[in-house]
């Protein structure tokens, strides 16, 4: 690099310096520093403009970005819990960190913004899972290789949240959900006394989005037995046996 | 058996007649596992009289074979080889140590430690 263009950065902040005084800084040794500057480039300190001084792009427009968006480039923004009690567990399951790291960075952003106080992300011990295989056929048992999948867990807590407020949240994270990462949620509601009567009246309305999700998950019950059996039992082979 | 086999190919995945019986093998067990698990249950309920009991049973070891659970048998997915079988991937061991290696599964790498 060349020295004028070494100095230049060096002479900027000096200007700056110069056109507004910090109103924090000594006089004396304001004077003194700006008095030696001038010296050496031999220009009096009136102008801000120097003669062979190229405007500073950066300077021109000094209009700073919304508060939400300078928001993004520092540590998400929190809120503070009242009471401290849990309504919503997030865990968040991934094979891949960045992955992870940047939807845990986006779900507390989106809680912030929902009222919602949240914590974590908490890193939950990882699962590994590992097999090994023979590399060739069935003889060659002595080489064989290793291979393994590690899931990173994240959990991210909401507390003091209405659970309308946690559904909306969850509702976003899942229109918004990135590629590569899986999202479990415990919700915990409290409710009156006597919710059991409340809860069987709800149940048939329920019954139909219950068993829609249901399904996929494993039953250790086969359906239809019940009625099979009576079925059975009333059929012509097994009514002479009675 | 082929009146269990679907008349149309109802399967995405290596076609093989192995492959062919196990899948029909698997429908026909879904299909009559409540009647399997009704004249289990009559079986072994001792309120109900002897002679429906036995009558259960009877029926049971006449139901066809490819109803019972221990028919089915995991079979590779890319090769239809029946044994070395991971059943996370539901592939042979050397298909998956091809697919692994090639970076088609999700998260699997190689590990060393």
């Amino acid at each position: 690099m060349s020295r004028p263009n070494m100095i230049r950065p060096i002479r900027h902040a000096l200007l700056r310096q110069l056109a507004q005084q910090p109103r924090n800084a000594l006089a004396g040794f304001l004077s003194t520093r700006s008095q030696s500057t001038t010296v050496a480039d031999n220009v009096k300190p009136g102008p801000p403009q120097l003669v062979n001084e190229l405007p500073d792009p950066r300077e021109e427009n000094e209009t700073r970005l919304p508060r939400a968006v300078q928001a993004l480039y520092l540590q998400p923004l929190r809120r503070e819990a009242e009471y401290g009690v849990p309504s919503c567990d997030l865990q968040l399951r991934s094979f891949s960190i960045p992955n992870l790291e940047f939807f845990c960075d986006f779900a507390i952003r989106a809680a912030y913004y929902l009222g919602l106080p949240a914590f974590g992300p908490v890193p939950l011990p990882k699962i590994t899972e590992r097999w090994t295989v023979p590399r060739s056929h069935f003889i060659f048992k002595k080489s064989q290789e290793n291979f393994e999948r590690i899931t990173r867990r994240r959990l991210i807590q909401i507390r003091d949240g209405h659970p309308e407020t946690v559904q909306i949240w969850l509702a976003f994270l899942q229109k918004h959900a990135h590629y590569g990462i899986g999202m479990k949620a415990n919700i915990w509601e409290y409710g009156k006394l006597e919710i059991g009567k409340q809860m069987d009246g709800e149940l048939k309305s329920m019954q139909e989005v219950i068993e829609q999700k249901m399904e996929h998950l494993g039953r250790d019950k086969t359906l239809g037995t019940v009625e099979k059996v009576k079925e059975l039992l009333a059929s012509e082979r097994f009514r002479h046996t009675r | 058996m082929s009146m269990f086999r679907a008349k149309k190919l109802d399967l995405g995945c290596f076609i093989n007649i192995k492959t062919i019986r196990d899948h029909s093998k698997r429908k026909a067990f879904a299909q009559h596992e409540p009647e399997r698990q009704a004249l289990r249950y009559i079986i072994r309920n001792t309120t109900l009289p002897a002679r429906t009991r036995a009558e259960a049973q009877l029926q049971l070891t006449r139901m066809h074979c490819y109803t019972r659970p221990t028919q089915i048998r995991g079979r590779c997915l890319l090769g239809g080889k029946g044994r070395g079988i991971l059943r996370d991937f539901k592939m042979s061991r050397y298909n998956f140590r091809m697919q692994a290696l090639e970076g088609n599964i999700p998260g699997v790498q190689k590990a060393s430690w």
